[in-house]
């Protein structure tokens, strides 16, 4: 049962995908429902790098999940090359993972400590029989050069590495099957700037040479400029502006992605504004109307009243962005 | 280090292959009939024939305490065994695949948990007859669900890791998931249950042959012979340490067994966890009081600190001088292990217990004017200078509050160990509104697990201020914060720079941007060195050493299509580079880089770099 292979279906799309969770709230009450992610859409062609970018518990890392179908959908869909993952079988569904990878935040918890790099590196290749033993063998000693570490190393356990050449050996990893998408959640948030970038420029060079489609998470919109096509803002698990990376990171539409980059400190001159006020609400208990009103010094009244869907920029035709106010904002 | 915890297992297991041999090889040792009875030597003691002495019905100890390892040690080995399995089984499917397979799985098992274990043992004795087999079957029964919960909760903790759900990206089945990663990862625990497990079921055996329930006389078991030797007790005292010894020294051999086999499997993850307390070892030599230093505040000097490596003692800090001068902010910024914040513990006095001061000085100019070598200072009279004059402000705010305590008393605490006995309750107030929390009055009546994670950021910069003090030293304070709550927080700091007047502060971080945002003068440490310091603009514009100069390259910030990453990584303290600690890493290094390391120069007024080659690469 092959997908229609037509070059206008996209490699993966997703259609208003919702996920909540319901706390474990005790015997008797069932505490309220956490919805992480609300009606999210996503539409990424084959070779597209697209950035998610958002502040903790935004739904960064639910979403990526959901695209690899690692954990299922309260509502809506995710298509890969056209095929709803949700009503694969489960032996089809274990075959595509072949051809979606991922990539965690923590070097310290996403290997096993127990098995050497070499045998984690492998495990794709075995379980999904693209090679034997020995061949598996030779190509992780090969995929462990491509990251920039030594053959050598392959028989080491994980602890004897650091942080940066553990996610080194994750993308390894992950690459191992020849994948088409990759979901990199937060790759080098816990990483030394120093070596953030030597795992920013190895990502970037893989893109470019195996044509990767990249999801790349992350709370630093300066690392996703640096490697993302596209990007979208989230916020309480919305998106709440969407479009090209670099345009959105020199004007800014949304006052929250405004803020937010305002907020980022920069090596060149001081926050001229004031920070923004207050925190991010709790998800379990999401303001009224639009999301972000608690904190936004644009607000109006009115703004309580509903969401803003998302929808293209009555100025700017090449973003979308969530926000009531968008044509007086930026006329 | 993996062949030295293998050594460490030989003791216990030839210990423990002794006794097993000993056990095994009863039938084919010399030694008489464990039944037969010689009732005229009732009781006797210690002979050539018998080197145990004789019991009540003149049998021999020596051989009926060999024959009754047998039996003790089968049974309790088998029951054991066979509750490791089940119960291992149960639990890991249920904390796998959770929902119905768990209802089925361990809340089941734990059913039998609501029976007296006695109760159960006499419910199947009288179903199916004493005997061996029987006290096997009962022992596994009642132990089969203390293995399910311990296998339940550890799958549930491994389950949540990324590895594992890594092997689900890969598209692993279930199966290799539950046997590959699962099960290895699960198991310290379960060795650990398992050599209790055994002692606890040699004893049970014991108990139940003692009361009649397990092994049928006469057979011997050490539990019959224990049994046998009590009625006797005032007659032939040794006739009970006999069985009990042999009980006692099997268990102990066992546990140590599992504890060096539990060591021998795990793969050495140490070094990530910090050290857990934090001490003052010794003051050094020397006097106190110093003429006064340069800056007025603060001037550390030639700082150098030790630990212990594998082949001796490694300085981790080497060399350090930073000064502070009365409202001045400076910014210590390097990668992970650079020694950023074993150099601002020293000023505190409060280096963890593996971390040696082996030199310099620790000038601090008080308010009185005086000027205190604080490395040379006696505990007492730093302590009093702790928390009033020098105080801290931590990177996890979470882990510096006493989950116990509520707001108040965090501060109040603060605020009285510095004398303070009045109006203590307005203070706190006074203080959480000065930090900007939102409705003071009733923040200060909660616990911390209420308030997020900037709002006790903002607590320990309250309790860090309460007392006024005139240095304030901040390690990575916002680096777990979210970036708009960053910026509260640096807007905050910033503020009470303003109104605590004359503050110093030192402001640890990995992050070059917030070192531009707060700080006035910054050193760059690498690989426990200062490299390079001075104005922070004048650092930033025209960096003197290629180390400064390749972080801000690395720093994702500006229009260059690539970032410059800097190759390698920083060298493990026991094996640094002869000369420049950094040559191996940088583009600029000569032959010379590699002979001598290189000295503090003064490119500027005000400046200081650590490169040979400064002046040709300025
Ligand atoms: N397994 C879970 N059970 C309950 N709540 C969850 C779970 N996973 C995530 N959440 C909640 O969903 C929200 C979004 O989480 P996450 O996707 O991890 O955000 P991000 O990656 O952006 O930090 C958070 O409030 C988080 O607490
Ligand atoms: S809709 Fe209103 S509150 Fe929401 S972002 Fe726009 S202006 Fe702000
Ligand atoms: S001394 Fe040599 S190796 Fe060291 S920083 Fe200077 S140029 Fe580089
Ligand atoms: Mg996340």
């Amino acid at each position: 049962m092959s997908a229609p292979l037509a070059s206008d279906v996209p490699l993966l799309r997703a259609e208003g995908l919702t996920r909540s969770f319901t706390g474990r709230g005790g015997l008797f009450r069932r505490s309220r429902p956490v919805v992480a992610v609300r009606g999210v859409n996503v539409t990424l062609q084959r070779g597209e790098a697209l950035g998610v970018v958002g502040e903790s518990g935004c739904g960064k890392s639910t979403l990526g999940r959901l695209l690899l179908h690692l954990m299922p959908p309260t509502e809506g869909r995710v298509l890969f090359e056209g095929e709803d993952l949700a009503t694969l079988s489960g032996a089809a569904r274990r075959g595509l993972r072949r051809r979606m990878q991922m990539v965690f935040q923590d070097p310290y918890g996403s290997l096993d400590p127990r098995r050497s790099i070499g045998a984690q590196i492998a495990d794709g290749l075995l379980i999904h029989g693209l090679a034997d033993a020995a061949g598996a063998e030779r190509q992780a000693a090969a995929l462990l050069r491509q990251v920039g570490l030594e053959a050598s190393h392959a028989t080491r356990l994980p602890h004897e590495f650091s942080g940066g050449q553990r996610q080194r050996i994750a993308i390894a990893r992950a690459l191992a099957t020849k994948p088409d998408f990759i979901v990199a959640d937060e790759p080098v948030s816990a990483l030394d700037v120093s070596i953030q970038a030597q795992i920013v420029n190895l990502l970037a060079d893989l893109r470019q040479e195996l044509g990767l489609a990249l999801l790349f998470i992350s709370h630093d919109l300066h690392v996703v400029r640096h490697l993302c096509d596209r990007v979208m803002v989230m916020y309480l698990g919305r998106v709440v502006e969407e479009g090209p990376a670099s345009a959105i990171f020199h004007s800014p539409s949304h006052p929250y992605t405004r803020a937010l980059l305002a907020a980022t400190p920069s090596m060149h001159h001081r926050a001229k504004v004031a920070p923004l006020p207050g925190e991010v609400p709790s998800v379990a208990n999401p303001p009224s109307g639009c999301v972000f009103r608690t904190r936004c010094p644009a607000a109006r009244p009115a703004c309580a009243e509903a969401m803003p869907p998302l929808e293209t920029h009555p100025n700017r035709p090449e973003r979308q962005i969530a926000c009531w106010r968008a044509a007086e904002i930026e006329p | 280090m993996r062949r030295d915890k293998l050594r460490r297992l030989a003791l216990p297991a030839s210990l423990l292959g002794a006794i097993l041999l000993l056990a095994l090889a009863a039938p084919v040792l010399p030694l008489g009939n464990p039944v037969s009875q010689d009732i005229n030597h009732r009781l006797a003691g210690i002979s050539a024939g018998h080197w145990l002495g004789q019991d009540e019905y003149g049998r021999d100890v020596l051989t009926r305490l060999i024959w009754g390892a047998r039996v003790s040690l089968s049974v309790a080995v088998s029951a054991t065994v066979i509750a490791t399995i089940v119960g291992t089984l149960l639990g890991i499917l249920g904390g796998y695949f959770r929902g119905m397979v768990e209802i089925g799985t361990v809340r089941m098992a734990e059913i039998v948990l609501c029976f007296p274990p006695m109760l159960l043992a006499l419910l199947v004795v009288t179903l199916l007859g004493p005997g061996a087999g029987t006290l096997i079957f009962t022992l596994a029964i009642l132990f089969t669900p203390t293995f399910a919960r311990v296998a339940y909760a550890e799958t549930l903790s491994v389950r949540a890791l990324d590895y594992v759900t890594a092997q689900e990206a890969l598209g692993a089945r279930s199966g290799r998931i539950l046997l590959r990663t699962l099960l290895p990862n699960i198991a310290p625990p379960l060795i650990v249950q398992f050599s209790l497990t055994i002692a606890a079921a040699m004893l049970l055996e014991s108990g139940l042959s003692f009361l009649g329930l397990g092994v049928v006389p006469p057979d011997p078991s050490w539990g019959l012979m224990i049994r046998g030797a009590r009625t006797t007790m005032e007659q032939a005292p040794l006739l009970l340490l006999w069985p009990c010894l042999a009980l006692t020294g099997t268990v102990l051999v066992l546990n140590l067994f599992c504890d060096r086999l539990r060591n021998a499997l795990d793969p050495g993850t140490g070094g990530r966890s910090r050290p857990g307390f934090l001490r003052r070892l010794a003051v050094l030599a020397g006097a106190a009081e110093q003429p006064a230093a340069v800056p007025g505040l603060l001037a550390v000097r030639k700082l150098t600190l030790e630990v212990q490596g594998p082949t001796g003692p490694v300085p981790v800090v080497r060399d350090v001088n930073i000064t502070v001068a009365p409202g001045e902010t400076l910014a210590v910024v390097g990668e992970s292990g650079s020694g950023k914040t074993l150099t601002g513990l020293a000023v505190m006095g409060l280096l963890p217990a593996a971390v040696r001061v082996t030199a310099g000085q620790i000038l601090y100019t008080g308010r009185d004017g005086r000027t205190r070598d604080l490395l040379r200072l006696p505990e007492r009279a730093l302590r009093a200078l702790r928390g009033r004059d020098l105080s801290m402000v931590f990177q996890d705010p979470a882990s510096s509050l006493n989950p116990l305590l509520r707001i108040d008393a965090h501060l109040g605490e603060a605020l009285r160990a510095h004398g303070q006995r009045q109006g203590i309750a307005a203070r706190v107030v006074e203080l959480l509104r000065n930090v900007g929390l939102p409705d003071p009055e009733s923040r200060a009546r909660s616990y911390p697990h209420e308030l997020s994670g900037g709002q006790r950021q903002r607590v320990m910069i309250a309790a860090a201020i309460a007392n006024h003090p005139r240095l304030l030293l901040a390690d990575e304070p916002t680096t777990a914060l979210d970036v708009t709550v960053q910026a509260q927080i640096l807007d905050l700091l910033a503020g009470l720079k303003r109104s605590e007047e004359g503050m110093g502060m030192v402001f640890v971080t990995h992050n070059l941007a917030v070192v531009a945002e707060i700080a006035d003068r910054v050193a760059v440490m690498y690989a426990g060195e200062v490299v390079e310091e001075g104005p922070v603009a004048e650092v930033f514009a025209a960096p003197r050493h290629p180390y400064t100069a390749a972080l801000i390259a690395s720093t994702p910030e500006g229009d260059a299509e690539r970032l410059t990453s800097i190759p390698g990584r920083v060298p493990q303290a026991w094996a640094m580079p002869e000369g420049c600690r950094f040559a191996p890493r940088c583009e600029h290094a000569r032959a010379i880089c590699d002979q001598s390391a290189p000295a503090l120069e003064s490119p500027a007024p005000g400046r200081t770099t650590r490169c040979l080659r400064w002046k040709e690469l300025a």
